[in-house]
């Protein structure tokens, strides 16, 4: 078999095990072991398992990953969440679609501390859900802004995400969280005024919550502290070139652990579920790096990466029309898989074409982010969705769906804004 | 998409006491979990005493071993309660008895897999102890903590059997194995 072949037999392969649900991770090392062991011979490939194991989970770079978990962990299990929705909700709550418009800002101030999508919404759906039914707000409207506000978890740094295509594209983490800041003001911004928009549209639907008083704005505006302090203390320091990213997430973790712990917000079992929590996660997301370590080998003998470039740039469609068919792609994909399987697989790939086509990295980290977060809320997989249903046992996924579309349709207008204006992303980095 | 608590959807019985098995492996993830605290305790504790001038000896080290040993260990509970990252739109689609084949057989070549990673991986610790690595400071032996991460591997191969097995013969204690958490991402 040629090793084009092999490649097109070895992608097919990976589809069908995923398919049949072996995990991500184990299904790609078993392909690429496979794929390169019959290219080069079995000796030197499982050679390549055990070293590739043992170097990937003791990279250092990679210990990014399980220490912003553990920040998010602690985060969330303090209850900072509830402390920013009723700062948000004392201002914005009157408004129309008040409620709505405070998830948003809450939502953005724990992506702020929070890197992750689904602790975000699950986080909100207990937080934010119950206020907005209380006021009357549509179930499918509830529950989408939630989706959406949950998205913001994974755009607003510190990102796991977009440390994860850092370190898969070996690109400056600090850099990408920092290039996330303006996009991730500008969903939020977006999001609201999509919010606004519906609220004026539809006079009725979106009820204003009652108006506070400014002492209850400013008790509430108190609480917060916490969750500034972190995001300061960790995007500050790696903007102002304190500590490295990997730094900054052991800093994250111990400051969210000092603060729960002086606030009297983290008891003996709190700190220990959310080291579990992250443990679980670290694990599932290790499994799949070092399966996508061991798979790129496979790519890399059968030259597809090259390969692929090479088709491509030979289309003829210029570069913002290849782009276009790479979002469309991960768009495809984001029906099928979840956010952070999508970017360890493609990445390797896919970058080699990007840095062909003279974009630049940082930028389509954030852009590539935003088009894979859209697959956490479209159908039919939408991890956002499916955990808010988890907790709201009695939303139907069709009606958060169609709760979520108008959001889905301002992810799209915002992914167009990032493309046309890419210093919106770049701008920040480039002052580091 | 992350795996949920599979056997109850894949028609498992009524939920049964948790057994010592049970008790073994949030054991398991306990140790990953301290490891967790303490790495993230290491690079803390170093970073602000790097602002007074005091170096932690070998801190960089340790928390590279100690990293390596949590996600074996983290990666053995994470294989014995199903919650990998997986891709679950065929499954989710079938009934209970195409859903049970599924498990068995995603279970099957977890099994495989994480075996062949044990193998190899022996052949790592006895490199690592026959070319008497040492730690950068302290001029510790490393392989000490290379063997206590392929223990966690080890352990992942025994659970992974054990959850084959149950999956097979006893699908209704799998049932309450899959922890209420999902990846974060």
């Amino acid at each position: 078999m040629s090793s084009d072949l092999v490649a097109v037999v070895g992608f097919v392969a990976l589809f069908a095990l995923m398919l049949l649900r072996v995990p991500v991770g184990m299904a790609m090392g078993l392909v690429g072991v496979t794929g390169f062991g019959y290219l080069v011979g079995m000796g030197p490939a499982l050679k390549m398992v055990g070293q590739t194991s043992m170097r990937t989970v003791t990279d250092w770079n990679f210990a990014v990953v399980p220490l912003f978990l553990l920040m998010g962990s602690f985060a969330t299990t303090s209850g900072m969440s509830r402390e920013l929705f009723r700062a948000a909700n004392g201002f914005l709550g009157h408004l129309r679609g008040g409620l709505g418009i405070a998830t948003i800002a809450a939502c953005g101030g724990f992506a702020a501390i929070c890197g992750s999508s689904v602790a975000t919404a699950a986080t909100f759906s207990r937080v934010a859900y119950p206020e907005m039914r209380r006021y009357g707000y549509p179930q499918s409207f509830a529950t989408g802004v939630i989706a959406a506000g949950g998205t913001l978890g994974i755009m607003i740094p510190p990102s796991t995400v977009l440390a994860v295509y850092g370190l898969i594209a070996e690109q400056d983490i600090g850099k990408l969280f920092v290039a996330g800041i303006v996009p991730g003001i500008l969903a939020v911004a977006m999001y609201m005024l999509t919010i606004t928009a519906i609220g004026y549209a539809r006079p009725g639907f979106l009820p204003a919550g009652p108006r506070i008083s400014w002492t209850e704005r400013l008790e509430g505006l108190r609480d917060v502290w916490a969750t500034l302090l972190l995001f300061a203390f960790v995007i500050g320091g790696i903007y102002g070139g304190l500590f490295t990213a990997t730094e900054a997430a052991g800093m994250g973790a111990g400051g969210a652990f000092l603060i729960g712990l002086a606030r009297g917000k983290l008891s003996r079992p709190d700190i220990l579920r959310s080291l579990l929590e992250a443990t679980r996660t670290t694990a599932a997301v290790f499994t799949i790096l070092i399966g996508a370590i061991l798979f790129g080998y496979f790519l890399t003998i059968t030259q597809t990466p090259q390969k692929v470039t090479e088709f491509l740039t030979g289309l003829g469609l210029g570069p913002y029309g290849i782009l276009t068919l790479i979002l469309l792609m991960y768009l495809v994909l984001g029906c099928l898989m979840d956010a952070l399987a999508m970017i360890i697989l493609t990445v390797p790939i896919i970058f080699p074409v990007i840095k062909q086509l003279g974009f630049d990295p940082i930028w389509f980290g954030v852009v590539i982010v935003m088009t894979v977060e859209l697959g956490l809320i479209h159908p039919p997989v939408g991890m956002n969705i499916f955990v808010i249903k988890s907790v709201v046992e009695d939303a139907k996924i069709s009606t958060i769906f169609y709760g979520v579309l108008p959001f889905i349709l301002t992810d799209i207008l915002r992914l167009i804004i990032l493309i046309v204006f890419p210093v919106l992303a770049l701008w920040l980095p480039s002052r580091m | 998409m992350a795996a949920g608590s599979e056997a109850a959807a894949s028609g498992a019985g009524p939920a049964r006491p948790r057994g010592r098995m049970d008790r073994f492996i949030d054991r398991i993830e306990l140790i990953a979990a301290v490891f967790i605290g303490i790495v993230a305790a290491d690079v803390f504790v170093t970073v602000i005493l790097r602002y007074f001038g005091i170096n932690i000896p070998d801190s960089y080290d340790f928390g590279q071993l100690l990293l390596g040993i949590l996600i074996f260990w983290g990666i053995a509970a994470t294989s014995y309660r199903g919650t990998h990252i997986t891709v679950d739109i065929l499954w989710a689609n079938v009934g209970p008895r195409h859903k049970r084949m599924i498990d068995i057989f995603a279970t099957l070549v977890l099994l495989f897999v994480v075996t062949v990673q044990t193998y190899t991986l022996f052949d790592k610790v006895v490199g690592t102890y026959n070319d008497n690595v040492l730690t950068f400071d302290l001029r510790l032996p490393t392989w000490p903590f290379f063997l206590v991460a392929w223990l966690g591997d080890v352990s992942a191969v025994l659970l992974i059997a054990v959850r084959t097995y149950r999956l097979i013969f006893h699908p209704e204690a799998m049932a309450e194995a899959a922890p209420d958490s999902r990846p974060f991402e």
